[in-house]
């Protein structure tokens, strides 16, 4: 009971990531994602990552860490659309144009990724770990609000160590019915209606706020979603590639396709004649 | 803030072919992350020479003015249209009056020979050194992806069509791997009595 | 948090600024008004540093006056805003530099074709057929992607600014106390009785 206790009372930071060579030494052994990191062998390790990986703070900083993104989900009538660009970016170089945002997490769950790259995978990827865990232990599908809980504790207990992530989770449960949380690496944790997270969420808010409504059919809300990563992608220079479209429904969630936004771009354009600052013919 | 080169985005190339040369540009501007126009050519002509510049949006209009101007008065005393070395001459020393106070701009030079109808391209840093060269030239954001194309596809003695379609490949395929350039292009063919100018629908993300 | 939006449409310009004057963390005035007539068909809304803005607003004014009194001409949208971009950037490379965003709305008066241009403190120019400054950009501009079309009519652009500034009140975290809305035509500017009293929250 003390030992548990005294778990309990020191965060998990201090706890788990102080490394031994005995621990070095584990962590070259493990096979599955753990909690383990090795740390810079120095005293101020958290300033010093800050400084060698967030290029917002140092442009020049040596290790660059894939950024940009639009992505966005919100809440309706018939579930819960979830919706992102593909495009990874390190400075100017666009480093992909195929990155998968939307992570699985089980049949019913969905998470997005934005931010670190590599920060969101491997936890996104930890937190279906955590949930299979769950629903093996208590017979049941863990609920939305609980996924969302252990990624909001776990990333808080990383604070101030350069973690960047912004993510929500997607899902419907029979507790909840259709649920959607917004989770930050600063350890923001938010129910709503409607996000938009990533370099271009401001476009997307721009497009989804105006025609958004609870009532909107399977149809609208499919294309309102997909619409409005278009605009994204198309103002900010940090999002673009591939629309990857998801629609959360009580019975699961159902993809609907990865497509290249360059022929819905042109559709858009030439077939409903927006995108009228584009220029489709010489002078 | 980062640099002034890359604040607004853009590329440029300038290819030499088979009694032709072709220069290109992308159409955008930008302020960082944010795209403002996708209506921004960066190739201005001055008679039968073409000019690109790429880099700082205000000195691309300030440079292009102040040669417009310079060219105009070049022609008014001289009687005759300004040769593509001429002009060269004429970007480099303008440049260097700015030795001390650059403008943010890296011009490329398009032109045929009047005399001989021997292509002609070049290209400058910003405070004037030209880069004379018988093959490509770059500039702009997406310069590193621009030389790798090149590099790439270029080859010598290609007619219009051929030139029409390897720097049109390349500046397309150069951009869409640079986040500050692309959303379309323009690209001029220049042969000895004849100028094409066609726009390229390019990705617009 | 100044917001500055123009839209163009078949015979056109409106230029919408916002109407509160900000000094930190203040709001010295609710009914600011950042815009100046350069002539008879040409409007220019400005923000940027406090100061240097209404200094450069009245200076190239004075100026676009006394060209037309010396020539007896008027200035276009085109060679005003050129003149005017070529004011920024003269102060650009100066010892002081004016610290001003700024939209230039117009109509061709022989023409009657409508103008619009985005000019920045660097002196960039870009003529579009709708433009904006600030944070106002960013909310804004994929609103006017999808909604605006090149020909259409008053009534259809005030409602596209509807859509735009609503999503300004529900998105921005500072009010910006609503904004002024002036429109020209080829019979000059007018000022627009835009009512904006309705509480937006977001979704």
């Amino acid at each position: 009971m003390d030992a548990l206790v005294s778990q309990l009372e020191t965060p998990r930071s201090q706890q788990e990531l102080y490394n031994s060579e005995e621990e070095q030494e584990q962590l070259a052994l493990s096979l599955s994602p753990s909690l383990k990191f090795a740390l810079p062998p120095i005293a101020q390790s958290q300033a010093w990552l800050r400084a060698m990986t967030d290029d917002y703070s140092n442009p020049n900083c040596p290790i660059k860490i894939a950024h940009g993104t639009t992505t966005l989900a919100f809440r309706f009538q018939g579930g819960i659309i979830v919706c992102t660009d593909s495009r990874a970016t390190a400075g100017n170089w666009i480093a992909s144009q195929t990155v998968k945002k939307v992570i699985e997490i089980n049949s019913s769950l969905l998470g997005t990724m934005a931010g670190g790259a590599a920060d969101c995978q491997y936890w996104l990827a930890y937190l279906g770990m955590q949930c299979r865990l769950h629903e093996l232990r208590s017979k049941r599908r863990i609920t939305v609000a609980a996924a969302s809980k252990i990624l909001a504790n776990l990333v808080y207990s990383y604070k101030g160590m350069g973690l960047s992530m912004g993510t929500m989770c997607a899902g419907v449960t029979p507790q909840e019915g259709p649920a959607l949380y917004y989770i930050d690496s600063d350890g923001t944790r938010l129910a709503g209606n409607l996000f938009c997270v990533g370099s271009g969420q401001t476009f997307a808010y721009g497009v989804l706020d105006a025609e958004y409504r609870y009532d909107l059919t399977d149809e609208e809300a499919l294309e309102l979603g997909r619409r409005s990563i278009l605009a994204a992608m198309h103002r900010d220079a940090y999002s673009g590639g591939f629309i990857n479209l998801y629609h959360v429904k009580e019975s699961g969630w159902v993809k609907h396709g990865f497509n290249d936004m360059n022929p819905i771009f042109w559709k858009t354009k030439l077939g409903k004649g927006e995108f009228s600052n584009v220029t489709a013919d010489l002078n | 803030m980062s640099s002034p080169f890359s604040i607004n985005g853009g590329a440029a190339v300038a290819m030499v072919g088979k009694d032709c040369v072709a220069i290109a540009c992308d159409l955008r501007l930008g302020l960082q992350s944010l795209t403002v126009s996708n209506n921004y050519p960066k190739i201005f002509p001055y008679g039968d020479v073409y000019l690109g510049l790429t880099g700082l949006a205000t000195d691309i209009s300030t440079v292009s003015d102040l040669l417009r101007y310079k060219v105009n008065m070049y022609r008014l005393r001289e009687e005759r249209a300004i040769s593509p070395q001429t002009l060269a001459n004429l970007v480099s020393s303008s440049l260097y009056e700015r030795r001390f106070g650059p403008y943010f701009v890296s011009p490329v030079i398009a032109g045929l020979n009047h005399k001989d109808g021997k292509p002609f391209i070049c290209g400058f840093d910003s405070i004037g050194c030209i880069d004379f060269a018988k093959d490509f030239i770059v500039s702009g954001t997406a310069s590193d992806q621009l030389f790798g194309m090149c590099e790439g596809l270029w080859e010598p003695d290609l007619g219009p069509d051929e030139l029409f379609e390897t720097i049109s490949q390349a500046l397309l395929s150069a951009v869409d791997r640079d986040a500050l350039s692309g959303w379309g292009a323009h690209v001029y063919i220049i042969e000895k009595d004849k100028v094409t100018k066609r726009l390229l629908k390019g990705r617009q993300d | 948090m100044e917001v500055l939006l123009g839209i163009t449409g078949k015979d056109f310009t409106i230029i919408c600024a916002s109407k509160a004057a900000m000094r930190g963390a203040t709001i010295l005035k609710a009914s600011d008004d950042k815009t100046r007539n350069l002539n008879k068909h040409n409007l220019m809304a400005y923000s940027g540093e406090a100061g240097d803005t209404t200094q450069f607003a009245e200076y190239v004014q004075a100026n676009v006056q006394l060209y037309s009194m010396r020539s007896g001409t008027h200035l276009g949208p085109d060679a005003v805003a050129n003149f005017v971009r070529g004011e920024v950037a003269k102060a650009l490379r100066s010892r002081r530099p004016y610290n001003v965003n700024l939209l230039l709305g117009g109509v061709d008066p022989t023409t009657g074709k409508p103008s619009l241009y985005w000019c920045d403190y660097l002196a960039a120019l870009a003529k579009l057929p709708y433009a904006a400054h600030g944070y106002a950009q960013y909310y804004c501009l994929s609103i006017l992607d999808k909604h605006h079309h090149p020909d259409i009519e008053l009534d259809q652009g005030l409602k596209i600014l509807r859509m735009c500034t609503d999503e300004l009140k529900r998105r921005l975290p500072i009010d910006f106390k609503g904004v002024l809305v002036k429109i020209i035509t080829k019979d000059g500017i007018r000022e627009h009785d835009y009512v904006d009293d309705k509480q937006i929250l977001p979704a």
